[in-house]
């Protein structure tokens, strides 16, 4: 079997990955997307730990950060949609409060 | 497992609150006009679970397989978190009215809301603060935006989101980390092994990112930025029970996982905590001085009362935790009320919501003007109001766990926190208001609210021991 | 190197390139479907990590259902037709600052931890997970519930038109 200890660094590269999307992006669906990096990361550690500790809370968990990833998914983009009908842009940097 | 009687009546509460907004959803489809039937319903709703709540808070226990919390600590939150959803339906419906959105929609997602707060606070598992959590993240995102036409509304919505889930994604990460070293989700099981010996050194990561994601709901500094912006374009009683509630849950949940369960997380936790207090201490006090716009003067100061009661977290022993827990009660009562009258003087379109627009109201409205001034008076922390002794108690338990600088810097940011509350009071009854103003009618229902508010914020005041006595046997 | 190594470096590659693009990708059509492959790659290593039905689910939901939606967001609020897709980055060096000292840090502690391992298990999931649904977590399977309840309200009400206008219901 692989290493356990690949599994965890590959998932940390994938979570190191979305929080520079977040950081770096000003599109708010690139952000967006960064996020689901970094939940996709979150999963790929708790099956990682949930195949070596021999435990299925681990993929119990999972099914619950997916069913969470879905809902954010459909509330997200219809806060994006309803911004984008008031200002035509989907832009951090032009949406004047949103100064990180 | 089978679920068995006890087990329902354990989530009793929270299950008649999600049961209602259920219902409530269903007659504002089917029926037309119905935000006020809605209304009324959640607020029986309310009423049951609350009845509920205080029925089985005796009883303290598990239910489900250890899931969740029955009884006691969960009664106790729910009830705080029932007050705060009640206060607010009571005030919503005039200003939403009064803005032109009096949709059915607004109280099913404060139905939803609460039931989610309610879940965090009783979470006996990672999983159930999780879920808990987002139930309520994602209907606050909503309920932020609720204003549509407004831009500043869904800014808010927008910022709160994409904020909230980046937060999000490092509070699942510290919780699969743990799991991985723990090997368990269950609170009650994290805090044997950690008993039983010294867990790896990246048990510590994931309870770092873990603190980092429960500091960011309460709004403490330095994960702070979205409280401004939020408070400030979401529609006023939604900013009330999002401070209040969301706040009281994230408490209720940061209790669970970090005393309950890791004993108070040892010396590195604790000044960790200390220094996210104090820094939200100073900067929520210092950058409130500068605001015009009342809103956002109370969102800083919010962040300021989050290290308040972080100060009793850090102090991490008994006097700190009853002492956070008296806080909360004290804070939601003072802050609803608070964002209650500003909901009331508050006009279409964002109007009146500067200092100047209270010049002469004390005089122009008795009534408005005394219960405003109870809750700043409570806010700055004015004995005997209980907002006095909520600071008292955190600051104690400071000097108790040898961290009197933290006490001290608390109480001078106190101290700067008297200007601006009472600058308010000055603009109300030391201000020449303009001529003619518009004499504000208050109505019925927003006037109860503030009343009970009012009578809360004095009577816990005079009467400390009665949430004491309360909370006393949690820790 | 036998078989299954290969297979885990062939998916570890395809979810780190694919997410290199996501992020640093200035077309975000390209983004949203180097994403495709982020998701398929990790489903991948489910596989490889014998919780096949969640390969299933990953690939269901993610692909099926969170990336679709993604792609309605790009398509309703780009105008693809001109050249507008493209996104602009900012804050190079903070990233820089970032990737290093994360990755750092949590790939030095995962080296230096020992691991307690298990022997894995092996053969289908479906069943026990089926059955730890309606046992052991009930209570959050009925929570995840209203949660998604709570989404579909939440996003119809905020992304509808304003009643009285064109397209209101």
């Amino acid at each position: 079997m692989i290493p356990l200890d690949y599994y965890l660094i590959l998932s940390a590269l994938l979570f190191t990955f979305g929080v520079i999307g977040v950081v770096i992006r000003r599109n708010v669906i690139i952000v967006f997307m960064s996020i689901e990096l970094m939940l996709n990361s979150v999963n790929l550690t708790l099956v990682g730990y949930s195949a070596y500790l021999g435990d299925p809370t681990g993929q119990m968990l999972v099914f619950f950060v997916i069913a969470v990833a879905a809902a954010e998914a459909a509330v997200g983009l219809g806060i994006v949609i309803a911004l984008f009908r008031l200002r035509r842009t989907v832009n951090v940097d032009e949406i004047n409060i949103l100064k990180w | 497992m089978s679920v068995t009687g006890s087990d329902l009546l354990g989530i009793l509460a929270v299950g008649i609150v999600s049961v209602t907004a259920l219902i409530a959803m269903l007659a504002g489809v089917f029926l037309k006009n119905s935000a006020r039937l809605v209304m009324w319903l959640g607020l029986a709703g309310m009423a049951g679970a609350f009845a509920a709540a205080w029925g089985t808070y005796p009883s303290a226990g598990t239910a489900f397989g250890g899931m969740i919390l029955a009884g006691g600590y969960a009664s106790f939150f729910g009830m705080l978190i029932l007050c705060a959803g009640i206060l607010t339906f009571l005030l919503a419906s005039d200003y939403l009215r009064k803005e032109g959105v009096e949709y059915p929609e607004f109280y099913v997602m404060v139905l939803f809301a609460v039931s989610g707060m309610m879940l965090m606070s009783a979470a006996a598992d990672l999983i159930i603060v999780f879920l808990g959590l987002e139930i309520m993240s994602v209907s606050l995102y909503v309920l932020a935006g609720f204003m549509r036409r407004r831009e500043k509304s869904i800014e808010a919505s927008l910022k709160y989101f994409l904020l909230g889930a980046f937060a999000t994604g490092f509070l699942l990460y510290g919780i699969a980390l743990i799991y991985g070293t723990m090997g368990t989700t269950d609170l009650a099981g994290i805090a044997l092994r950690f008993a039983s010996a010294p867990p790896p050194s990246l048990f510590w990561v994931g309870a770092g990112l873990l603190l980092g994601g429960f500091a960011f709901k309460v709004g403490a500094v330095p994960f702070h930025m979205w409280v401004p912006d939020v408070y400030e374009g979401s529609p006023t009683p939604v900013s009330g029970i999002m401070s209040t509630g969301g706040k009281a849950a994230a408490f209720a949940a940061f209790l669970l996982v970090f005393v309950k369960s890791l004993g108070g997380g040892g010396a590195k936790v604790q000044t960790l905590l200390a220094i996210f207090a104090a820094l939200s201490m100073v900067t929520g006090a210092v950058i409130a001085i500068a605001q015009k716009n009342l809103k956002r003067m109370l969102a800083y100061s919010s962040i300021a009362h989050a290290g308040y009661m972080l100060t009793g977290l850090a102090a991490a022993n008994q006097l700190g935790e009853s002492g956070v827990l008296y806080y909360l009660v004290a804070y939601t009562f003072m802050n609803i009320g608070t964002f209650g009258v500003i909901s009331l003087i508050e006009q279409a379109e964002e109007k009146r919501l500067e200092f100047s627009d209270y010049a002469g109201l004390g005089l122009r409205q008795p009534f408005l003007g005394i219960v405003m001034s109870i809750f700043l008076f409570s806010l700055a922390g004015i004995p005997p109001l209980a907002g006095f002794f909520g600071k008292y108690y955190v600051f104690a338990a400071a000097v108790d766990a040898h961290m009197t600088w933290l006490a001290i810097v608390g109480v001078l940011a106190s101290v700067v926190s008297v200007y601006y509350y009472l600058r308010v009071v000055v603009f109300m009854y030391f201000h020449e208001g303009p001529e003619g103003a518009e004499v504000i009618s208050v109505p019925l229902l927003g006037s109860v609210a503030l009343l009970l508010s009012a009578a809360g914020v004095v009577g816990i005041g005079v009467f400390p021991s009665s949430i004491l006595s309360l909370t006393g046997w949690f820790f | 190197m036998d078989f299954v190594d290969i297979i885990f470096v062939v998916f570890a590659l395809i979810v780190v390139v694919s997410a290199f693009i996501v992020v640093f990708s200035r077309s975000i059509i390209r983004s949203a479907f180097s994403l495709l492959f982020t998701f398929f790659g990790v489903a991948g290593l489910y596989v490889l990590l014998n919780a096949d039905f969640l390969a299933v689910t990953q690939v269901l939901i993610y692909v099926g259902g969170i990336l679709i939606l993604i792609l309605f967001g790009v398509m309703l609020t780009t105008n693809v037709v001109s050249v507008e897709i493209k996104t602009g980055t900012l804050q190079t060096v903070p990233a820089a600052v970032i990737v290093a000292v994360l990755s750092g840090t949590i790939a030095g502690i995962f080296w230096f931890t020992e691991w307690h391992t298990a022997p894995a298990r092996e053969g289908p999931t479906t069943k026990a997970l089926g059955t730890l649904f309606m046992t052991d977590y009930l209570l959050p399977f009925e929570i995840a519930s209203i949660l998604l309840l709570v989404a579909l309200i939440g996003a119809a009400m905020i992304a509808r038109h304003e009643r009285g206008t064109e397209g209101g219901r």
